[in-house]
């Protein structure tokens, strides 16, 4: 019998490794030791050798090290060939393979499955390990009882549900987990791991892209994920325009950004890197303000682990309202400008300059 | 030059028709639209046209009245369109429906760029483009913003975390276009009349779109639909209302608001004394 194995892929930029890898690993350990499992971790780069240790002292129980100058920065390709071939030279595929839903992990997952013809699971926010009975008449083939399947959970379309989504019939079942869902372990020094070398051979046809310059604003990145303060706008603004008095209510608080729904953006109201739900970003502000927005799932689940949560809507039947800490029934227009004054009596707020808060730019 | 830009008919979620109380879809009741990101492809592969001359043509897999999308893309400038149709493909998840995509994208022809919104609205993985690719064994551009095409490279930039990426790609490649590029413009007259004659004209229409099935692509049905799909969605549940104490004031008792936020330990600290 050999050892089952829980694979988790760890990012590194510049040879740093990114929280999403420790978030997976404390992910991952809770599914290994339910399977009785091997937790290991991957990371491709160059020159990485001290990032073993790290993810060591985070729960990994073995790391693969890919270190290649062609591995330094993320390209699919050469990604995919490595992490193939290392699975391939395996007696058995992983049980689970997981990575981050980050850009990075998003291309890269699919290239994967596809090529292992496995199942995916995307952007999951809870994974368990469980078993599973199938039957269906349409596909009497896979039914069955299943013992430690995968539970790979996701918000899905719709109002306020959440889907399990199971592959127990090939492994590795695999799933990307959002970034800021997991939470790492905490430091352990005296974990002790083993670390391999993998072996790295690529064909000229993986080198087909190549990487002209990688721009990483760390004062346009604050954006979101950063501010104490966020204002956030939705379809409930109207027009392109309330995004201003977003930005004047943003203006009040120091550390502060302006955020969106996904509406406003499809709207073309606001610029994608505000968004801020399932397919934008997860954030946790000490307040976040919602101006104009029902609080569907597929934005709750962005947002709802904020520290305060007040909702501005003028709709009292709004599903925001069943999770906010602090409501507001009324029109944000006369709402939103009363509350700016009324914040800006007595002490006077420091101004968050703009180049603390993202711009809001109309259009591209 | 060959363009090919993949598309999908999603329920349109601004409208409650269809959506069942446990939150799954009544295909037949829902309205129906063009999946969002995928008007930003379609944007893209016409890019293709205005500057290069390619040809355009739109792919969609689904049920008949998928059809609709492909006159959607004609009106906008697409010069044919392609239905993948089969009752078979019921209940395909990603790595199933990119196999009959990648059987249906070598079916209809040897394309230099395929366009892809970056995910749909209704599946939400953003995983086929990638499996496509995968199967079709080209490179990949991700998180596409935007892009040109010089001397047969395809130049991109790309959207990640906290910044952008330029990247140079030699062609056939494939491209997921996200919701930062390009917005679709308006449908053009001609187009508009295009697909008025081919909805009166069948034998025009039968020229211009071809509706096709797994065996005119010579697809394993074994590999499609439910039979090929190694996930399925075991549950769907609620979820379970967090909070529920919220304190909800009206409309013009925003100072009361005020005053509150200022007396709550936690946050006070952010809103000043007042």
């Amino acid at each position: 019998m050999v050892q089952k194995r829980v694979l988790i892929f760890a990012e590194q930029v510049n040879g740093e490794l990114q929280p999403i890898g420790l978030e997976l690993l404390g992910s991952g350990r809770l599914l290994a030791d339910k399977l009785g499992a091997t937790l290991s971790a991957l990371v491709l780069g160059s020159n990485i050798a001290h990032l073993s240790s790290t993810l060591i002292g985070h729960g990994a129980d073995e790391v693969f090290l890919a270190d290649h100058p062609e591995l330094a920065q993320y390209r699919t390709l050469p990604y995919r060939r490595v992490i193939t071939d290392l699975i391939k030279s395996w007696p058995q595929p992983p049980h689970i393979i997981l990575l981050g839903s980050t850009t990075t992990g998003r291309d890269l997952a699919p290239r994967l499955a596809a090529y292992l013809e496995t199942g995916l699971t995307a952007d999951c926010t809870e994974l368990d390990i469980g078993p599973f009975e199938y039957s269906n008449s349409k596909d009497p083939s896979k039914s069955g009882l299943f013992p430690n399947c995968l539970y790979a959970i996701r918000p899905s379309f719709g109002e306020s549900l959440k889907a399990r989504i199971l592959g127990p019939w090939k492994n590795p079942q695999m799933a990307t987990v959002r970034p800021g869902v997991m939470v790492p372990l905490a430091w352990n020094g005296s974990r002790r791991g083993e670390v391999f070398q993998v072996p790295v051979q690529l064909d000229p046809s993986d080198l087909s892209l190549q990487i002209v310059e990688t721009v990483r604003n760390l004062s346009q990145a604050i954006d979101l994920t950063r501010a104490e303060v966020i204002v956030s706008g939705g379809y409930g603004l109207g027009s392109p325009e309330g995004f201003e008095l977003m930005e004047q209510l943003a203006a009040c608080f120091p550390n502060s950004a302006v955020g969106s729904s996904r509406k406003a953006v499809d709207s073309g109201w606001i610029p994608y890197a505000h968004q801020v739900g399932q397919t934008g970003k997860t954030v946790r502000p000490q307040i976040y303000i919602a101006c104009g927005i029902s609080g569907a799932i597929q934005h709750r689940v962005g947002m709802d682990k904020s520290q305060t949560i007040i909702a501005i809507n003028k709709d009292s039947s709004a599903p925001i309202f069943k999770f906010a800490h602090y409501g507001i029934v009324g029109d944000l227009y006369q709402v939103v400008p009363e509350m700016i004054r009324q914040l800006q009596q007595g002490q006077p707020q420091p101004q968050a300059s703009p180049s603390e808060r993202i711009p809001v730019l109309q259009g591209q | 030059m060959e363009s090919f830009v993949l598309i999908k008919q999603v329920p349109d979620q601004s409208s409650k028709a269809g959506i069942n109380s446990d939150g799954t879809i009544d295909r037949a009741k829902a309205k129906r639209m063009l999946n969002p990101f995928d008007r930003y492809a379609l944007e893209a592969a016409l890019q293709t046209k205005r500057q290069h001359g390619a040809r355009v043509t739109a792919i969609t897999m689904g049920p008949p009245p998928a059809m609709e999308i492909l006159y959607e893309a004609i009106a906008h400038g697409a010069d044919r369109g392609i239905l993948m149709t089969d009752r078979r493909l019921a209940a395909s998840d990603t790595l199933a429906t990119a196999y009959t995509l990648a059987q249906t994208v070598r079916y209809a022809g040897s394309p230099d760029l395929i366009f892809c919104g970056l995910q749909t609205t209704d599946g939400d993985t953003a995983q086929v483009g990638p499996q496509l690719a995968e199967r079709l064994g080209i490179p990949q551009v991700t998180y596409c913003e935007a892009f040109e095409i010089r001397d047969g490279i395809l130049l991109a930039r790309r959207a990640i975390e906290g910044g952008s990426q330029t990247v140079t790609v030699s062609l056939p490649a494939l491209v997921t276009v996200a919701n930062s590029a390009q917005r679709l413009a308006y449908q053009t007259l001609r187009g508009a009349r295009r697909v008025q004659h081919l909805m009166r004209d069948e034998a025009a229409r039968a020229e211009v779109i071809q509706i096709i099935n797994l065996d005119d692509v010579g697809a394993d049905p074994e590999r499609c639909g439910l039979k090929g799909s190694p996930t399925i969605v075991a549950a769907t549940e609620k979820v379970g209302e967090i909070g529920g104490n919220c304190q909800v004031f009206q409309g013009q008792s925003v100072p009361s608001l005020v005053k509150s936020l200022r007396e709550a330990a936690s946050i006070s600290s952010y809103i000043g004394a007042g």
